[in-house]
């Protein structure tokens, strides 16, 4: 049926065709996903009409359950039901250890050994990584999107932290991949934010966004200006938010109680975490609340005050202060010229953090916008704009690196090849040379971070450079570009200048997902998704008809007169109606195939016109001459 | 065929003229419009080898951007248009009063410290450098304009050390910050 398609290359088919698009807010603690319709954004409500997704997931050996009734399973199934799993993104376990040192192996879950540098959790369904959990939870994102538009998706644009350094970044779009969803466009959280903000409130200047999540800190020092949205700089800590506030609360508890965090069961440790988070969220309300934990051994009761609980949690937030005050240096921007300053994220809904900031910038908060949802408002606002259907086209991001890229050189030291905030995309070349004679190969270590030692940065990868041709020592010159695209992700390329050789490069990430691991990922979700499969190809039978039938009818308008006979075309009517009922009620592929198949063989003949016509069309257009040239 | 853009200086890519004294908001409000046509949101859904263009380009006038933006590595590029490239370059030679005064002022940041109020003599050394350097980019576009270009050089050279200097106070006040909160 392709041929009936007749468009001019490059352009739409159907020219004013709305495509759909979702934002995704994948969060530590809950996820949304929200989309513009009819020109409005909006977070989309699953069939309870609750639009925040709680991102955890339960592991059955039949099933695999997203949100709200994973999170109530918590406590009764801790090492099968897995929350927070943001933390994990794009680490290491030997990362994760020092992370939660506090409460020591925190985390009730087992981790398994492996082969793979990818931390791997221990469940009824095997082993998962945080890549597959997240996945997990982007599918449930994605279903509840296509079941609200009704439509098949263009793409998505997730969120992420602006802080995430590149193995994050490319462990949230690898989670993408194995949802099968197309993603247009990774976006930091601050910014994504402040497009929400900014269109709706129409401020220009220069902005601040304080987000602070589940797991997360990000600040982001931007100016807005009719339509372009331009991030200075940005600083933050992707390893500091709310869930830190319940820790440091826990811990607060377990000394009270005077138990052993060793005896602690896992279950009994996310108990204690869950009073930690309801004491903390009622002390937004009430002076004091009584916490009442059962454990093994004793019945504990203890109150916990608001300067109790400010002195537990005041630490954290002066850290996050301390990155506003470094972005603001970054971008050579001083306090008072700050117009407004944007709260997002549901810990910014802490009094103390409220008071500290305010206190910090001697600005007043603009806290009217719900911190859950602006994230994913933003996100569907810029996949509107990205698939083509903002009309207006002005709408312009301008991002910067979060982190300094830096290779190692001699004695364990980076070199910084992009330092941070420098905007993206970016690209830097540098030369290197062979040091033996012969060499036709080389190995860089690329880190990321501000420090000056490379074991005080992020290890990123180790790139394997080879097919130079040989020469002394010395004489070669290897030009390796790094670049940086607008998703924040870093590739390399080199060329060896003297014989214009390309090279070849074999990325090894230090704490990512190999690209044979993603492969076999996929493949498994596949297979264990049979019944997942048929539904996905009906669908996609039915996307595909939905297709047929509006070229079909495109063709029929424009020229079904002129080319075909009264019969001809009450045939093709007929059979098109069929297509038409087979395409709401069929339930099997086949059936939708075999529909489609029949409308194909009927209008044949009138495809073969139409394609004569058109040839002949274009060449009339062109002078005699050349065609005889 | 290669993008035209790729041909022309990066004064050029901003319509800008080529001069020491830029306006910057001017240069900010070219940089807008330029990647309102060329960044690759713009390309979202293009094929493969528009993107990859998009990405290019977007690349080249972000480095040209950050290149003008800041005076000493504005005035570099403007050497290396009168065919001056400096990276790498072996003369270093320097004015002994200005090399002596630069090493008094590391031993009084390395002092600061010390001081009464070091967040405010950290000030006002700050404010020291941003006139020396203001001062140094007005001889320098007198020099440049007559082809001077040794003068020319040397007056980098001296506001890369200023710009070092200026890093150290600002590091040191970030500290001594860090150590307040």
């Amino acid at each position: 049926m392709a041929l009936l398609q007749i468009s001019e290359p490059g352009q739409s088919t159907k020219p004013h065709e709305h495509k759909f698009a979702i934002g995704i807010d994948l969060g530590t603690t809950n996820s949304l996903v929200a989309s513009v319709r009819s020109g409005r954004p909006d977070t989309l409500p699953d069939e309870n009409g609750e639009h925040l997704l709680p991102s955890v997931v339960q592991y059955k050996t039949d099933a695999v359950i997203v949100g709200s009734q994973a999170k109530n399973n918590q406590i009764e199934d801790s090492q099968n039901t897995i929350s927070s799993i943001k933390r994990l993104m794009g680490r290491g376990i030997d990362e994760l250890k020092n992370q939660f040192e506090n409460l020591s192996d925190v985390l009730p879950y087992t981790f398994v050994q492996s082969d793979s540098v990818v931390p791997k959790i221990k469940t009824v369904v095997g082993d998962k990584t945080a890549v597959e959990i997240s996945a997990d939870i982007l599918k449930a994102l994605k279903k509840r999107g296509e079941q609200t538009l009704g439509d098949e998706l263009e793409g998505a644009v997730i969120t992420v932290p602006a802080y995430f350094d590149d193995a994050q970044r490319q462990a949230t779009k690898d989670a993408a991949t194995l949802a099968g969803i197309n993603v247009l466009r990774l976006l930091n959280e601050p910014t994504a934010a402040a497009v929400a903000y900014g269109l709706d409130s129409g401020a220009e200047g220069i902005v601040a966004v304080y987000d602070l999540g589940g797991g997360t800190f990000d600040i982001s020092i931007m100016q807005l200006k009719k339509g372009v949205f331009e991030v200075l700089s940005t600083g933050g800590d992707s390893a500091l938010g709310g869930d830190d506030f319940d820790h440091a609360i826990a811990e607060w508890i377990i000394k009270q109680a005077a138990v052993k965090p060793a005896d602690l069961s896992s279950g009994l440790l996310r108990l204690v975490l869950h009073e930690a988070c309801k004491a903390k969220e009622a002390l937004s309300d009430v002076e004091q609340v009584q916490i009442n934990i059962e454990f093994t051994d004793n019945n504990w009761t203890g109150t916990l005050n608001r300067q109790q609980l400010n002195s537990l949690i005041d630490p954290l937030i002066k850290k996050t202060l301390l990155s506003c005050r470094r972005a603001l240096r970054d971008a050579n921007v001083e306090k008072d010229q700050v117009v407004d300053v944007v709260m997002v994220g549901g810990s910014t809904r802490a009094l103390r953090v409220r008071e500290n900031v305010a206190a910090f910038f001697e600005a007043d908060l603009k806290v009217d916008i719900d911190p859950d949802r602006v994230v994913a408002i933003g996100a569907a606002i810029q996949a509107n704009a990205l698939v083509g259907n903002d009309s207006d086209g002005n709408l312009l991001l301008m991002d910067v690196l979060p982190l300094s890229l830096g290779i190692e050189t001699m004695g364990g030291l980076s070199e910084k090849i992009i330092s941070r905030n420098t905007p993206i995309p970016v690209s830097r070349a540098q030369e290197f040379t062979t040091y033996k004679d012969g060499q036709t190969a080389m190995a860089l270590h690329v880190v990321q971070g501000e420090r000056e030692l490379v074991d005080d940065c992020r290890s990123l990868a180790k790139f394997e450079l080879r097919g130079f041709p040989p020469h002394v020592a010395g004489a070669a010159r290897i030009r390796v570009t790094f670049q940086v695209d607008a998703d924040g992700l870093l590739s390399v390329s080199a060329k060896e200048e003297t014989s214009g050789v390309e090279a070849s490069v074999e990325v090894k990430p230090s704490y990512g997902l190999q690209d044979a691991e993603i492969e076999a990922m996929l493949k498994a979700s596949m297979e264990f998704a049979g019944e997942d499969k048929d539904t996905r190809s009906l669908r996609e039978q039915q996307v595909e008809a939905d297709r047929v039938l509006e070229a079909i009818d495109s063709a029929m308008a424009d020229d079904g007169e002129e080319m075909l006979s009264a019969d001809e075309r009450e045939k093709i009517q007929q059979v098109r109606s069929e297509l038409a009922i087979a395409r709401h009620n069929a339930t099997e592929t086949q059936e939708l195939k075999d529909a489609m198949k029949k409308l194909e063989k009927v209008s044949a003949e009138y495809v073969a016109r139409r394609m004569n016509a058109s040839v002949q069309k274009s060449m009339a257009g062109h002078q005699v001459e050349e065609f005889n040239k | 065929m290669p993008n035209p853009i790729f041909k022309q200086n990066y004064f050029e890519i901003f319509s800008v003229p080529v001069s020491t004294a830029l306006d910057l908001s001017q240069l900010k409000e070219k940089n807008h419009e330029l990647q309102q046509q060329i960044h690759p949101d713009r390309f979202a859904s293009s094929g493969d080898a528009e993107k990859r263009e998009a990405m290019q380009i977007t690349s080249l006038v972000n480095e040209a951007y950050n290149t003008l933006k800041v005076p000493v590595s504005r005035l570099q590029y403007m050497l290396t248009l009168k065919g001056v490239d400096m990276n790498g370059e072996t003369d270093t030679s320097m004015d002994g009063a200005f090399l002596m005064q630069q090493m008094e002022l590391r031993e009084e940041i390395a002092d600061v410290k010390s001081q009464a109020d070091p967040l405010d003599v950290l000030d006002t050394m700050s404010r020291d450098l941003k006139n020396q350097a203001e001062n140094l980019v007005l001889s320098f576009a007198e020099f440049y304009q007559q082809d001077e270009l040794d003068k020319s050089r040397e007056i980098v050279r001296k506001l890369q050390f200023i710009n070092k200097a200026q890093k150290e106070v600002n590091d040191i006040t970030e500290q001594l910050e860090d150590e307040l909160i």
